[in-house]
């Protein structure tokens, strides 16, 4: 019987060819879409899920004297491990993790810059499931000066080579030379840790560190007994603070936890988090996962429309099933049956534009997405079944529907409720459909709108023509050398450094002021160490007060403050103005006073809001910034490459234009952005197809109509307009429909950007007066067909 | 086999009752050939089709081998119609999307008839209307008359004992039409298939053991022949 419903099936499918073709395409594409999208989620919910103990990483909230806002950092203090460790019996284990990057190794005389290295404690391996192919897990990392590679880092740096027991050197501050105790595997590219090599913590130990506390410089992570009651544990660590960092503790930091598998998608508002690889905020992938399922909802309904107007066609032919014994469910599942095999074909379609669409997301998201045909079993399976239920799901109103018709009725050709533009559910689904096509439209108007918006705002500087040249381990005095080198040629306009790049998050320190004869005070401000000629490399505006001076026994003695840390200073002296902060005893020790004020710049990315923030005249510059002849652009990154060559040979070069940098801090943003569009672009194609089947059957429909209405004297302009209006009807109640949920939802993504823009009424009627276009051209292109056919054809054929 | 007694068949058209059966009591005994005549708009049709339980009465008794088919719920009546009853329409109402053997097995996959049953039983009916060279032919590869064979070897198929046909030969030319009234004779004789007919021809109406006459939803007349 199956066997029979599919024959049956297969034949209508191709006998129908466009309306076959119209869903298959529309199922096709929905179904593509969400396959996309369910990898991508499948791939982002892989994170990590490699580890299997309970671990949990810690994080603190700062809330510093002067600070704007509180602020939650991945960052902890290195003696928090060990204490934590000793006060809580449910701490088990905890490792420490230091970065370190393009970090040199020297075998002999090879020098090979690994990209990121970690300094561990030596449990590290126990408590992470990172594969070890060579070693002992216990005891690799439980001497100092020991260190496991990657697979591909030993052969970086041994070539062929057995690396066990050899040993590598790092040429830093201090030579410190470390033998190979294993070989790890490579770390997947779905791990937050991304490392080539772990090096025992004990091997950089400074006598210092074990009472710093107050230098956030680590990450810790815990393994905590199974069963731990985290909130419980965390009301513990207010005491814990106090206990070890007086009462300031709490009043400055809190802390809490974060469980290792929540730390990839679950912590968008923690900053400084520097080795979460790929960290992606859940709410976006909720967001892309919400629109997929959008875009295929809209086409099923396609099909519930289609399989319902077309329904007078086959109504004879479930009359005379009827007559000859056919029961209604089995009527329902023959029609089921062909929603089925619809949707199963369209599944293969799906598959092939995944295939196509896989490397343009990979490139997108920079991720490792692949179809998986043999590998996972039930993913595979997860997408068969949700085919068939599409099928069902699409199929089972038109079932029920159709095989309700009263047999005689049906054969006698009177199908009063099949017909016509009289059924009210049609209507609602195609202004459901609508209603998503034109709030996406707004959606991606309005996105597009403030990601142009936040590259083209004057954020306060100058970044044109900026190259970014990271420095690394240069030591001053040859930056001094290398800066006058390049100041030689004409082509390089301006040379400056800092110790870190505008548009990251940027430091944040503890700081004293003190105002005529009242008390210090301390506050917490962001800094930036730079160069003296930082702010005219920048066009950064002095509001008052002088720029650095280039005398060098200024150096460290020199601050300049933003307008936001003028008035915060400013706070607690009523009446003064900004002029009587000049002068005045500002920064690390007694000898630093503020020079000039700064107009505020945002420092940050545009999503956040300028904070308070002092420059340094300092040194110990990790960034250089070199300022180009814009027009000999190639010219002056090959002529800054050179000259590095020469001066550091060996140490590898590398450059940034700065306005690259700002797309990769916005790279997110970008992301989400080109998500929306695709994902608007395809419901409204998805959309058309769907208004332009019903509009053909409408007109087949109509055709008799159409010819008396003609041999009456009506013009092809009357029938286009008798045929589409009620179409347009429909997308003008899905845009009155649209309009306030757009605008809600908008309003709401707008609100995690400091720096946002208006949503501007014409973004509506811009929205609005595409979809009815669209909408109208769509639906005009069949009316047209059938009002300029000839009458008496249509007549005739009756 | 079945008793109609006082079946009465109306719809409500805005304020008025429009009557189509009104209070007509009919008897038919298994192995009668009836052929039911009468003007349009006389109820023809809707006689037909309530006996065939295509269509309820509004009112009345409605009895069928021992069944009081007014009582019975739909599942019963559908058990109950396809188990005796098979049909022949005037426009054949072939299902275009299927070919001839296909359109023929179709009532059986109803019936749940294993898949080797059907195959002996459609051959058997295939042979017996001398329609093998057209069975992998769809329906609009054939005559009106080829069409209406098909018909009645599908109305025929599970062997029912009560065929009913409206207006069968109507489509069909006068040649066509006999021949079609030859086999429901033969069918009638040979095989005792009880036969009711609605006809306009009273040539084909002859064909048959009795003619009912029916006017304004009333038995004007039955004659036996």
């Amino acid at each position: 019987m199956i066997k029979n419903y599919f024959k049956t099936a297969w034949r209508n499918i191709w006998k129908n060819k466009v309306f076959s073709a119209i869903n298959i395409f529309g199922l096709a594409v929905g179904m593509a879409a969400c396959i996309v999208i369910t990898l991508f989620v499948y791939y982002e919910k892989s994170f990590d899920n490699l580890h299997t103990k309970n671990i949990y990483r810690l994080n603190e909230v700062q809330k510093f004297e002067g600070m704007g806002a509180s602020q939650k950092v991945a960052l902890s203090m290195f003696p928090m491990g060990p204490t934590l460790k000793t006060d809580f019996p449910e701490i088990k284990n905890f490792t420490r993790v230091r970065w370190q990057q393009k970090f040199p190794l020297n075998n002999g005389l090879k020098r090979v810059y690994m990209p990121q290295v970690f300094f561990v404690d030596s449990v590290f391996l126990k408590m992470f499931d990172f594969k070890l192919l060579r070693g002992d897990r216990a005891t690799a990392l439980l001497k100092p000066r020991s260190v496991l590679l990657t697979e591909d880092a030993a052969k970086r740096m041994f070539g062929n080579d057995d690396p066990i027991g050899k040993t590598v050197t790092n040429y830093g501050q201090d030579t410190i030379t470390y033998s190979v105790t294993g070989i790890l595997a490579n770390v997947p590219k779905n791990s937050q840790l991304q490392f080539d090599c772990l090096f025992s913590f004990s091997s950089i130990y400074k006598k210092w560190m074990f009472t710093n506390w107050g230098g956030n410089w680590l990450n810790t992570y815990l393994e905590l007994a199974p069963g731990t009651n985290i909130a419980a544990l965390e009301k513990k660590f207010p005491a814990y603070l106090q206990k070890y960092k007086g009462k300031d503790g709490p009043k400055n930091y809190e802390l809490f936890l974060l469980s290792l598998k929540d730390v990839h998608a679950n912590s968008a508002d923690i900053g400084l988090d520097y080795i979460n690889y790929q960290k992606f905020d859940k709410h976006i992938t909720n967001l892309f996962t919400v629109i997929g399922i959008i875009v295929l909802v809209i086409a099923c309904i396609n099909f519930i429309n289609l399989s319902t107007a077309r329904s007078s066609e086959r109504a004879k032919e479930v009359g005379v099933r009827k007559s000859i014994g056919a029961g209604r469910f089995q009527l329902a599942m023959q029609f089921l049956g062909e929603t089925v095999l619809l949707s199963l074909i369209a599944l293969a379609f799906a598959c092939i534009f995944v295939s196509l669409a896989i490397p343009f997301i990979n490139s997108l998201s920079q991720r490792d997405i692949s179809l998986p045909l043999h590998d996972n079993n039930m993913l595979i399976g997860v997408v068969l079944i949700s085919t068939v239920l599409v099928g069902i799901i699409s199929g089972i109103y038109p079932a029920l529907f159709l095989s309700s018709f009263q047999p005689i009725k049906v054969l006698k050709g009177a199908l009063a409720t099949a017909g016509g533009n009289k059924v009210p559910l049609r209507n609602i689904l195609v202004v459901g459909q609508f209603t998503s096509a034109v709030i996406l439209m707004i959606a991606t108007v309005l996105v597009i709108r403030q990601l142009k918006f936040m590259q083209k705002k004057d954020p306060g500087f100058n970044r044109d023509q900026i190259v970014n040249v990271p420095l690394g381990l240069i030591p001053q005095n040859k930056y001094d050398l290398f800066k006058q080198e390049l100041l030689s040629n004409s082509i390089i306009q301006g040379v400056t450094a800092s110790q870190d790049i505008l548009g990251s998050h940027l430091d944040q320190t503890g700081i004293s002021f003190k105002l005529g004869d009242s008390p210090l005070r301390q506050l917490t401000s962001t800094l930036l160490v730079v160069d003296n000629n930082y702010l005219d490399l920048y066009k950064i505006k002095l509001l008052m007060g002088k720029n650095f001076s280039t005398d060098t026994s200024a150096v460290w003695k020199q601050y300049i403050i933003n307008e936001a840390l003028a008035k915060e200073l400013l706070k607690d002296h009523k009446g003064k103005n900004m002029e009587s902060l000049l002068g005045q005893r500002f920064g690390f020790d007694s000898l630093g006073v503020i020079t000039g004020i700064a107009k505020d710049f945002n420092f940050n990315s545009l999503h956040y809001k300028i904070e308070t923030l002092f420059l340094v005249n300092g040194k110990g510059f990790n960034q250089m910034s070199v300022k180009i002849n814009g027009g000999r652009a190639k010219d002056a990154v090959a002529f800054i490459q050179s000259t590095w060559q020469k001066e550091f040979p060996g140490i590898p070069f590398e450059y940034q234009f700065l306005d690259d940098h700002f797309k990769e801090v916005y790279s997110v943003d970008n992301q989400v952005s080109t998500v929306v569009s695709i994902l608007a672009g395809l419901i409204i194609i998805i959309s058309c197809l769907g208004l332009f089947g019903l509009a053909s059957y409408s007109a087949e429909k109509r055709i008799k109509e159409i010819g008396v209405r003609k041999v009456l004297g009506a013009s092809v302009q009357n029938i286009v307009m008798l045929l589409s209006g009620h179409f347009v009807k429909l997308v003008l109640i899905a845009n009155v429909i649209a309009w306030p949920i757009a605008f809600y939802a908008m309003s709401k993504w707008l609100q995690d950007f400091a720096y946002r823009i208006d949503i501007s009424w014409w973004v509506f009627g811009i929205a609005g007066f595409t979809s009815l276009v669209i909408a109208f051209a769509t639906v005009s292109f069949q009316a047209i067909k059938a009002a300029v056919a000839n009458p008496v054809k249509s007549l005739r054929s009756e | 086999m079945l008793s109609l007694q006082h079946i009465s068949k109306y719809f409500q058209v805005g304020g008025n009752k429009n009557i189509i059966l009104n209070d007509l009591s009919l008897d038919i005994d298994e192995g009668e050939f009836i052929s039911i005549m009468g003007p349009s708009g006389s109820g023809k049709s809707t006689l037909l089709n309530i006996i065939g339980m295509l269509d309820e009465p509004s009112d009345g008794y409605h009895y069928f081998e021992g069944h009081a088919v007014h009582q019975l719920k739909e599942k019963q009546r559908s058990a109950l119609y396809k188990q005796y009853i098979g049909f022949v329409f005037q426009a054949y109402h072939l299902i275009d999307e299927l070919t001839v053997y296909e359109n023929i097995e179709t009532p059986l996959i109803y019936q749940d008839f294993k898949s080797a049953e059907r195959k002996a039983m459609v051959a058997d009916m295939l042979d017996r209307f001398n329609i093998v060279g057209k069975k992998d032919l769809f329906p609009a590869q054939l005559s009106g008359g080829q069409q209406q064979l098909v018909g009645i070897a599908r109305a025929l198929i599970a062997k029912p004992k009560l065929l009913l046909a409206d207006e069968p030969t109507g489509n069909l030319n006068s040649k066509q039409g006999e021949e079609i009234m030859e086999l429901f004779r033969k069918l009638n004789k040979e095989d005792g298939v009880t036969i009711i007919q609605v006809t306009h021809s009273e040539k084909n109406a002859e064909y048959g053991s009795r003619i009912i006459d029916l006017l304004d939803g009333k038995i004007d007349s039955s004659r036996k022949l």
